[in-house]
């Protein structure tokens, strides 16, 4: 990574608000290209707000920018065309369709395909990052394993060719020895020029893949700060 | 043989009606999770608007026909962008149980009162499309308007069954019923395939209603009956396969034929429930639900 890459995403003063419950009261943030940076906080302070207000999933103030562009406010659409894609906590896969079809659809905002197999021609390739699903692909999503689960949300992810990667808590509630897996997976993400944000309680995972963390306490960035 | 035959063709007929309400509530129910409780008034509009518009007002019946699909479609959206966008696209009253029929139970009231006051009470039937007499071979005789009825049927449950299975456009509208939010992330708009599917599923009927029509007649009062015939052939189809909920329809009309026929017509409704229960209790995956969702 660059000594000071361009910002990749630009948060200015973002908000949230649910009623009269104000989650996010202002926060700013660059993320440099390539970079991956880590928000960790208590539980209940804003985090998972932020990045869903980013993702453009729940209304919100400020301003977003990817890679220079302006995100219309409230438009995941919008968010994932330009290249920035969300993998959000619990996973939210659809229970009922097979793996293959959840993967599928993360090429959604992208593809012009008209049948559901030349789309998945299309993102197939995503196998090579996550081969345990290979014989998983004609199962139910809700019938897998939560790691299993977890493994498929990165997948439907990394088929969207996202440029910038916002991961909320994605070893809630996950085994040790998956969650190893999952951040195995992310350290090498960070090897590659993917801008990775990454929402994470616990500190300890963060920091073995971020090259920076900041602190979101009571809906604002307390401070910031540089991993060993 | 002769009994049997026509015992047959008359079940498939109305096996047919079944089967198209209980798709176009299906593939609804899939996409939004909501039953459509005033389908039945979308054919009622269907039959009686296009009878009204070529018998009263003298349109071309072809044109009539068009006028009054668009006329449907028009209010499915409407209803849209009026209820259900303020309902579950911003959050006002898209939660719980009182969603799933609440809206559409109120449209059928407001259609059904429209009705009333445009219609009057008469009793319509749209002109026949293929006129004629019934078609015979041999001892067998079906209706014109019976085999438009079915081949309706069949052709729109499989052009629904081909476009959820084969499709990415269908198991994005999958995947709206599955997650709302987890298909808004990969940037699927679930408002839109919300209301599209809802037109769609309108006009259908209300094309169905059409071509029925010349069969059965309409009033004002036809669509809740309509809809719950609809209701018991989507849950032979777990509420979310239009192609199964269309064969459902036809295995219905034709038991029923048969019971009626060989036994007595007050058993009809003894029999559907009797084995929707019975799938329900002792092969619920049959329906598509697990032992223990069931």
């Amino acid at each position: 990574m660059p000594a000071n890459p361009a910002p990749a995403l630009e948060i200015e003063g973002v908000s949230v608000s649910y009623g009269k419950f104000v989650a996010v009261e202002s926060v700013t943030l660059s993320v440099g290209a390539g970079e991956c940076v880590a928000v960790i906080g208590p539980n209940g302070h804003g985090k998972s707000s932020m990045v869903t207000a980013v993702a453009g999933l729940v209304r919100r103030g400020g301003t977003v920018r990817v890679f220079g562009e302006t995100l219309p406010a409230g438009s995941p659409g919008a968010a994932v065309r330009a290249g920035l894609v969300l993998v959000p906590e619990r996973r939210h896969l659809y229970p009922d369709l097979s793996t293959r079809d959840n993967i599928m659809l993360g090429s959604y905002s992208r593809t012009r395909r008209l049948l559901a197999r030349q789309a998945w021609e299309d993102v197939s390739d995503v196998l090579d990052m996550f081969p345990e699903l290979a014989r998983l692909l004609e199962q139910k999503a809700g019938t897998l394993s939560g790691g299993q689960q977890q493994m498929v949300a990165l997948a439907r992810a990394m088929a969207a060719k996202p440029r910038i990667l916002l991961l909320d808590e994605p070893c809630l509630g996950l085994a040790e020895a998956v969650a190893r897996r999952v951040y195995d997976w992310l350290g090498a993400m960070t090897e590659t020029d993917m801008t990775i944000l990454l929402v994470e309680e616990n500190p300890v995972h963060a920091l073995l893949v971020a090259d920076r963390a900041v602190r979101i306490y009571k809906g604002l960035v307390e401070q910031p700060g540089v991993a060993a | 043989m002769s009994e049997f035959l026509n015992l047959l063709a008359a079940g498939l007929t109305s096996g047919a009606i079944y089967g198209i309400f209980g798709a176009c509530l299906a593939v609804w129910f899939r996409v939004c999770n909501v039953l459509n409780l005033a389908v039945g008034d979308f054919a009622m509009l269907g039959a009686i608007g296009t009878a009204y518009l070529a018998q009263t007002d003298h349109f071309p019946f072809l044109a009539a026909i068009v006028v009054d699909l668009l006329a449907v479609g028009a209010v499915a959206w409407i209803f849209d962008r009026l209820v259900l966008h303020f309902a579950f696209d911003r959050g006002s009253g898209g939660h719980g149980i009182v969603s799933v029929f609440f809206y559409t139970f109120g449209l059928s009231l407001i259609l059904e009162g429209g009705a009333r006051a445009i219609f009057g009470t008469d009793v319509y039937g749209a002109p026949a499309i293929w006129s004629g007499p019934a078609l015979a071979i041999a001892d067998f005789h079906v209706q014109r308007a019976g085999v438009l009825v079915i081949a309706l049927a069949i052709i729109s449950g499989l052009a629904l069954w081909a476009y959820l299975r084969f499709t990415v456009s269908g198991r994005a509208a999958s995947a709206c019923g599955e997650s709302v939010l987890g298909s808004r992330i990969v940037g699927i708009d679930s408002a839109l395939f919300r209301r599209r599917m809802l037109i769609v599923t309108a006009v259908l009927a209300a094309l169905f209603g059409v071509v029925e029509s010349p069969l059965t007649g309409f009033t004002y009062q036809s669509g809740p009956t309509i809809s719950l015939i609809g209701v018991v052939a989507a849950g032979f189809a777990a509420f979310r396969k239009p192609g199964r909920a269309v064969a459902a329809g036809l295995v219905i009309g034709v038991a029923e034929a048969m019971l009626g026929g060989y036994v007595s017509t007050s058993y009809n409704d003894v029999l559907l429930y009797a084995v929707l229960f019975g799938i329900i209790i002792l092969r619920p995956e049959v329906l598509g639900l697990s032992p223990e969702t069931a």
